[in-house]
């Protein structure tokens, strides 16, 4: 007899099919990823003017240092003091924020949310570059090196920018969203390839110096929330 | 599957290895969103899968049954709202039947060629 070895549920490539159908759209109906952007942007906006007025400036002849001034020669350093006051306690309010908000989203749609590693993973590299930060602050000022590129390509990864990108890169994971992961490559490698490398804000003086790659980023992210709002707003 | 030691039997069919309760395509939508979502609310199994309440209330009853979901009842202010969690067994059962599916297909192929 056919019918002992056909499946009683239906053809099993439809079946097949359904289940992949069905949990695509329960990825879709959880993303808020357009809230997520939008905090990140709000976060790195903020901190323009917090960097801008916390930078500490040294300059002094002769002195053992970080940045040299051609102009009289006299040596300076450079100590971000606003990026260590606000960025952990900023990224740490900005991923709780997230997670609430991805929580609350995915209850009002009838589901679970997905979110948890991600805040946990972004508070972890917080914390990893807040410890960075802090253990460089005491080290270098006494051991004053020149580092290969490649060493501050890393440096760049452990910056609360980058550290941004790489907890986007979980997310996208945890949602299998490709645009995202192709968004948050693209985020990462204007990070990792600051706008110094085109001779922007070169010559701005140390309080500029810094401005033009926060702008740059939390355009990127800007944008990035508008674009994922559209397209989830189209979609629904 | 061998009746002594309940290890599937390479040999077999893999329709013999499909459990009856999993294998419907309701039931298994239940189980794919409830795996998906974490957990998944009573309403948007009903819009997703396109059924009455009481055609969706019997489908969860006999998986609740068969100890493959957990259903909890609760309030969001003054609205009551159900919602349906996968149990460790019934993540088990989801993935051995789209094993079993994906065995299944390959057989047919394979006859087929």
């Amino acid at each position: 007899m056919t019918t002992d070895s056909l499946p009683v549920g239906g053809d099993p490539r439809q079946l097949l099919s359904d289940v992949r159908t069905l949990a695509h759209r329960v990825r879709l109906d959880q993303r808020v990823t357009w809230v997520a952007l939008l905090v990140l942007a709000a976060v790195t906006f903020i901190a323009i003017p917090i960097d801008w007025y916390g930078l500490d400036v040294h300059c002094a002849p002769g002195a053992s240092t970080q940045l040299v001034q051609e102009a009289d020669a006299s040596v300076c350093t450079v100590w971000r003091r606003g990026v260590l006051l606000y960025w952990p306690a900023a990224l740490l309010l900005a991923y709780a924020a997230i997670a609430v908000c991805y929580v609350r989203v995915a209850r009002e749609r009838g589901l679970g949310a997905r979110v948890l590693p991600y805040a946990i993973t972004g508070i972890s590299l917080t914390v990893l570059f807040t410890a960075a930060w802090v253990a460089a602050s005491l080290y270098f000022p006494d051991h004053p090196q020149r580092f290969p590129e490649w060493v501050l390509v890393l440096d760049r990864l452990i910056t609360p920018w980058g550290t941004i990108g790489v907890a986007l890169l979980v997310l996208a994971r945890l949602e299998r969203n490709v645009a995202l992961l192709a968004f948050t490559l693209g985020y990462l490698a204007i990070v990792l390839v600051p706008p110094h490398n085109f001779g922007w804000g070169t010559h701005w003086g140390y309080q500029a110096d810094f401005v033009p790659q926060q702008v740059v980023n939390g355009i990127v992210l800007l944008l990035g929330a508008i674009g994922f709002a559209v397209a989830h707003r189209r979609r629904r | 599957m061998t009746a002594e030691t309940g290890i599937p039997d390479p040999s077999a069919h893999p329709v013999t290895s499909l459990d009856e309760v999993v294998h419907q395509r309701v039931r298994l939508g239940i189980l794919t969103i409830a795996h998906e979502a974490r957990r998944a609310e009573f309403g948007y199994l009903r819009t997703q899968l396109d059924l009455t309440a009481g055609n969706l209330s019997k489908h969860l009853s006999v998986l609740e049954s068969a100890g493959l979901i957990e259903v909890e009842k609760g309030y969001a202010g003054k609205r009551g709202r159900t919602w349906i969690t996968l149990t460790t067994a019934g993540s088990a059962a989801l993935t051995d039947e789209i094993e079993q599916l994906k065995l299944l297909i390959a057989r047919v192929e394979t006859l087929g060629a």
